[in-house]
């Protein structure tokens, strides 16, 4: 009887799942588990077989299926897998379930889209999506556990305090409330004072203001092992998305031993190699890079200039105690003749000087991510999402995203979706005739300098700049001509926005405002005296796990709206080469020349600049078919063209071609990422 | 009667000999030649009979296959009557991870073979084999040697397919033997605009011309076809990658760093001795062989991460600058600073994420170094153009003399005229694979011998741990102060001054183990006659000794113990051994 209770709630269960999936409607009441992830995939799979392609990636290191659904219409143009494809990453990290939820959606929308949705039938008729909803399916379980506790790092254990023991002592819920928060105790050695502002946040004492240290703060736990620690060696290992190879941290534990040591992070990049027909990522993770620009690392400036050690300079006939910039050592390596005629580049300078990678974004891919970037704020004030912009984080080191456009040479965008949100300024009752960006735009010099210096400050702190800003500097900088309001306000545009949290205002008070107004209170535990076993009287409270990073599903469903109709929208800018236009020309005696022009008529350029560096995205090559009767008379048979600018760029190959009139020869040109395009030219 | 017990007494004797006696069992022998290369299959066969002859000493593992499915062969030396293999410290060796740079695979199989054989026989192998683990890979590259062995193939790489002209097929353009003479050489074309003319002593060597001088040949590059018609000759061969820039530390991608692969470890070879070397924590030395060049190379590989550490850098002077004389003419250097950059390589593996001292080795000069020239080299001095051409001429002649007279023409083609498809009337000709890099064959013994006997005075320099004392001091009824001093012989720390800094795996272990004694409280005695010392934290009877003991040094701790009688003290070292000793407490 209980038996076939348990198989009804199981049949009642799956069927709910496959109608949740099959009429379209993704309610979003709970965030989906793993497992339920999973089941949807498949039911997607069985309900779209025309549509779609389950694909395992690969297992989790907790053994977890790493599933992906390849969604392109067959028969209508070639092979899914080499048609021009954009991936579309989520939840790489684990725990930004909204990413998964928003890479669903995004599923949902192009299956019921095709056909119905003229856009997404053109899109899923001619490229290719492949949609990974759930790159870390481990991390993403633990969230649904039953006591609450932030976990970044996957399954791998790892013996965090070489105590040869492992993962022998992480936190405990000892107040039950089945949340790990945090623990604070008075000790002689505190540093921990409670704010002033909300005695609830803890922050460190401030010596320069006479503060004097109280608490100290540990995760809330026992010492399991007895070693004086206190959760020192937590369950876990490695957090993926600092496990990648670009400017990845050696030495830092949760990043890993090595670049790619994590079968998550093993098992996606040999799925992106292997498809070299990926010419976008587009991700979802806790980094929003449309909002945020900042790389990783500290760039080399560009134009830097190096030296040249002795050994080479000698025979360079440069001299090895000056600066040179990396354009004129590879002049001079060319010039010299000791490669053998073959030409050398910037890349191959750096490498034998030893220089390292890139670590900005490359000068030529800039504008075009402004570009987008700016498209994004707009549509985003468009829609009306209130989003905390001076939020958004970068990317980080080691993160998948910095992989994609560094090393795999694709454009990549990620969204976070979501950020805590800040509480509404209160309209300052500022005086009519306060210096703005506005009315910074419209100034001239002239008109900046005749403004009182007191304007001036208030405006630059309100934009966040440094402290060491002051009127006297800049308007000696506009005096110079070094800078004009114009250029100032372009580059406060582009600076990061620095959260501006006022004088003596607790970084965090922001996310406890909203706990208190919006969670009513659910999103911190109010401190409470609990008897620790070793540490005697503490007292247990703080912010609930996951506050920061995971929403009530009910904030989501606007963003994730929106986030999904702009990936789509995105997807519709990917580069279509066609043919432009043939010419030939009857130079006499049978002798032709010819000239195939292609054109770009998507909206990215065929491949990003760092691509191209990178050498991992290849240039569009042009093959030259002739038949008996016909030679070429100059050119090579194959023409290699870099790239073609987007938005309508042009490339050519030509030839001068020998043969009888009216007798025809082929060109076509071809990627791995672009569709082929053949055309015949009659010799006339 | 009386003779019945001479020959009982004598009975016993014989079985006491036979039985009871320690055994000085040396190793059975295996007859192995070091006057010719092995291909992976006569490696295998060597390899095996050491094994059957030797089982009490060697294991021969599988560590995985080669991308054609070779066997990678690892071979573990230890002898577990003096203790186990984790007690011991360990020495790894590899060597051809570079398919073309063949002769580390003989240098490997001798320093095996040379344990060996000589155990029970010499007092240095006996104890070593005794004290050490050694690790060794003999071949990490044993499809590029086959084919450089076997087919007269030069493949640095190993043969995964690698589309190196991204035109959509792989591998579809090598060099071939046009000629028919069995070898891979050069081409070249007479040329009246070329940029070469023959010696006038010797037309076989090309010189450069001078500035206006005419030319009378153009060289041609590697023998070969354009296989693919797309008008470029050999520019997608076999394989197109570097295993040695594969490895999981201060690794760069390919634009950065040549043949780095798509990811640390992708390999199948270099995936296996990860794994083999992650398995034995306890590898404190190692030592990979290269060629050529006649260099002892330490990291790091590249300077952006900075020198090691002082305390690092002693020990490896220490022991590379006694290479320098143990191989005549080998030069002691660091990649970054005398070779080049090399980021993802195996030694910057070794020592900083396993914490392993390594060198590599850059076996073999080339001739036309070791063949003397009328008037030295000048060190470092400036010369001006002609004396460098005038020099170079010299050396090129010299080679020639040295492939005349020494190699006795064995290596070196003479140029044939050869009808080319694209180039038309070609000549084929110049040094074969043998006559460069590897050595000549009477020289392989040479090479095989003194680069073991680098390992082996590496291997002698680890880590050997002892109690040098302990002393007992009653404070009451059963409360004892021990002081306990541990001395290390050798030059080589337990445990590596980077690995103590960057926490890279376990610190030592010092324990106490006694029927109801307790540790009450530990220290590290300072200052033995005024009795400071820093407190340590104990735990389960125990301490952690944070940085080892560091070479030719002698630490000691004080222990408080409650408790009575015989206590046995532990010290145990991730990688530099395991030691007991007992003392009584009365």
């Amino acid at each position: 009887m209980y038996r076939r209770l348990i198989c009804a709630l199981c049949f009642f269960l799956s069927l709910s799942l496959i109608l949740a999936a099959s009429t379209g409607e993704l309610a979003l009441n709970n965030y989906h588990q793993p497992n339920e992830v999973a089941s949807l995939l498949k039911s997607w799979n069985t309900k779209y077989p025309q549509l779609t392609k389950l694909v395992n990636i690969g297992q989790s290191s907790g053994k977890s299926d790493i599933l992906m659904l390849r969604i392109a219409a067959q028969g209508k143009s070639v092979e899914p897998d080499s048609r021009p494809a954009v991936f579309v990453s989520a939840n790489i990290e684990g725990y930004h379930l909204a990413g998964t939820e928003a890479a669903l959606l995004l599923i949902e929308k192009l299956l019921t889209g095709y056909g119905s949705d003229k856009k997404v039938t053109s899109l899923l008729d001619k490229r290719t999506v492949y949609v990974a909803p759930l790159l870390n399916p481990d991390v993403a379980q633990y969230y649904f556990i039953q006591t609450r506790y932030e976990r970044h790092r996957n399954s791998i254990p790892m013996d965090d305090d070489l105590d040869e023991l492992v993962d022998e002592d992480g936190p405990d819920d000892l107040n039950k409330d089945g949340l790990i928060t945090q623990m604070r105790i008075k000790d002689p050695e505190g540093t921990m004072i409670p704010d002033p502002s909300d005695p609830r946040l803890m922050k460190r004492a401030d010596a320069k203001k006479g503060e004097k240290g109280v608490y100290k703060v540990y995760t809330e736990g026992l010492d399991n092992d007895g070693d004086g620690e206190y959760n020192e060696d937590p369950a876990g290992g490695v957090e993926v998305n600092r496990n990648f190879p670009h400017d990845f941290e050696y030495y830092v534990k949760p990043a890993g031993l090595w670049p790619v040591s994590q079968k998550e992070s093993i098992a996606l990049l040999q799925f992106l190699v292997s498809h070299q027909n990926i010419a976008l990522v587009l991700n979802f993770s806790t980094e929003n890079t449309f909002l945020n620009l900042q790389q990783t690392g500290q760039a080399r400036a560009a134009g830097a200039t190096v030296r040249v050690p002795e050994r080479y300079a000698s025979f360079l006939g440069l001299d090895p105690d000056v600066d040179y910039t990396l354009k004129e050592v590879v002049d001079a390596i060319n010039a010299s003749g000791v490669t053998g005629g073959q030409q050398v580049d910037e890349s191959f300078v750096a490498m034998m000087l030893g220089l390292g990678p890139a670590m900005n974004i490359d000068n030529q891919d800039m504008p075009l991510i402004q570009e987008i970037q700016k498209d994004y704020k707009d549509a985003q004030k468009k829609a009306k999402l209130d989003y905390p912009e001076s939020r958004a984080k970068g990317v980080g080191k080691g993160s998948f995203a910095a992989y994609c456009y560094f090393q795999y040479g694709v454009q990549v965008f990620s969204a976070d979706l979501w950020a805590v949100p800040e509480p509404k300024k209160e309209p300052a009752a500022k005086d009519k005739d306060a210096l703005t960006l506005d009315k910074l735009k419209t100034m001239s010099s002239e008109d900046f300098l005749a403004l009182e210096d007191e304007k001036i400050e208030a405006f630059l702190k309100e934009q966040g700049a440094p402290p060491n800003f002051k009127a006297e500097m800049v308007k000696n900088m506009v005096k110079s001509g070094r800078i004009t309001p114009e250029k100032m306000v372009e580059m406060i545009e582009k600076m990061p926005k620095m959260p501006a949290a006022k004088e003596g205002e607790h970084p965090d008070s922001y996310i406890l405002k909203w706990s208190d107004e919006v969670l009513k209170g659910k999103g911190f535990v109010d401190w409470a005296p609990y008897k620790h076993p070793t540490l005697g009287d503490v007292e247990i409270g703080g912010f609930v796990p996951y506050l920061r990073l995971i929403p009530p599903p009910s904030e989501l469903k606007k963003t994730i709206d929106f986030h999904t109709d702009y990936y789509i929208s995105l997807m519709d800018r990917l580069p279509q080469v066609e043919l432009k236009e043939t010419k030939v020309e009857a130079l006499g005696d049978g002798v032709y020349q010819v000239t195939v022009y292609f054109t770009n008529t998507g909206w990215f350029p065929t491949s990003t600049a760092q691509g191209r560096r990178a050498r991992t995205v290849w240039p569009i090559r042009v093959e030259l078919k002739l038949t008996a009767g016909q030679s070429l008379f100059s050119g090579y048979r194959i023409v290699n063209i870099p790239f073609i600018d987007g938005s309508g760029g042009t490339g050519k190959a030509e030839w001068t071609i020998r043969g009888k009139r009216g007798s025809k020869v082929t060109a076509t040109a071809k990627a791995p990422y672009l569709d082929s395009v053949t055309t015949a030219v009659v010799l006339q | 009667m009386k003779k019945n017990k001479i020959f009982f007494a004598f009975l016993v004797i014989a079985f006491c000999l036979v039985f009871l006696l320690p055994k000085i069992s040396h190793a059975a022998e295996v007859k192995l030649s070091f006057d010719h290369f092995y291909d992976h299959a006569e490696l295998t066969a060597a390899l095996k009979a050491l094994q059957k002859a030797n089982p009490q000493f060697m294991k021969l593992i599988s560590l995985g296959k080669s991308y054609e499915g070779r066997d990678i062969w690892g071979v573990i030396l230890n002898n577990p009557q003096t203790g186990p293999e984790e007690h011991k410290s360990g020495f790894y060796i590899d060597g051809n991870i570079h398919g073309n740079e063949i002769q580390g695979t003989e240098v490997a199989l001798y320093a095996i073979w040379y344990l060996l054989e000589n155990y029970g026989k010499t007092e240095l192998a006996t104890r070593l084999l005794d004290e050490r683990v050694f690790y060794i890979i003999p071949t990490m590259n044993p499809d590029s040697r086959d084919y450089f062995v076997n087919k007269k193939e030069i493949y640095r790489s190993g043969v995964i397919p690698v589309d190196e002209d991204q035109d959509g097929v792989a591998d579809e353009d090598g060099p071939e033997d046009l000629d028919g003479d069995g070898f891979i050489t050069t081409m070249r074309k007479k040329d009246p605009n070329g940029r070469f003319r023959a010696h006038p002593d010797d037309p076989r060597v090309l010189i450069p011309v001078r500035p206006g001088q005419k030319g009378e040949y153009t060289l041609l590059g590697t023998e070969g076809i354009d296989n693919d018609g797309d008008g470029q000759i050999n520019e997608d061969r076999l394989g197109g990658y570097d295993m040695n820039r594969n490895y999981g530390f201060n690794w760069q991608p390919n634009y950065v760093q040549y043949g780095a692969g798509e990811y640390p470890f992708c390999f199948p070879e270099t995936k296996a001795t990860r794994d083999f070397l992650l398995a034995h924590p306890n590898i404190m030395g190692g030592q990979n062989f290269h060629n050529a060049g006649g260099m002892i190379l330490r990291g790091p590989g590249a300077k952006n991460l900075g020198e090691y550490p002082m305390g690092d850098r002693r020990v490896y002077d220490h022991i590379g600058k006694k290479g320098e004389k143990i191989i005549p003419g080998y030069r002691y250097l660091i990649v970054y600073k005398d070779l080049y950059t090399v980021f993802g390589g195996s030694i910057d593996f070794l020592y900083n994420i396993l914490g392993a001292y390594t060198f590599s080795n850059e076996l073999d000069i080339s001739p036309t170094f070791s063949f003397p020239i009328e008037g030295e080299r000048g060190e470092e001095e400036e010369e001006d153009e002609e004396v460098q051409r005038l020099r170079y001429m010299a050396e090129r002649l010299a080679e020639m003399t040295y492939h005349d007279l020494v190699l006795l023409g064995e290596h070196f083609a003479d140029w044939k005229p050869y009808k080319h498809p694209l180039y038309g009337d070609i000549e084929i000709g110049g040094t074969k694979i043998y006559g460069s890099r590897v050595p000549p064959l009477f020289q392989l013994a040479d090479t095989c011998h003194r680069n073991a006997a680098f390992c082996l005075f590496h291997a002698d320099q680890l880590p050997i741990l002892e109690f040098d004392g302990v002393k007992v001091e009653k404070l009451e009824s059963d409360l004892f102060q021990l002081d306990i001093s541990v001395r290390n012989t050798r030059v080589t720390p337990s445990m590596s001054a980077l690995s103590a800094q960057r926490k890279l795996h376990r610190a030592d272990r010092l324990k106490i183990e006694g029927k109801n004694v307790k540790l009450a409280a530990a220290g590290r005695l300072f200052d033995e006659y005024r009795g400071i010392t820093g407190k340590i934290e104990t735990r389960d009877n125990s301490i952690w000794v944070e940085s080892g003991v560091p070479g030719f040094a002698r630490v000691t701790y004080r222990f408080l113990v409650r408790g009575k009688g015989s206590v046995k003290l532990i010290y145990d070292s991730l990688k530099g051994g395991y030691m007991t000793t007992t003392v009584a407490l009365k």
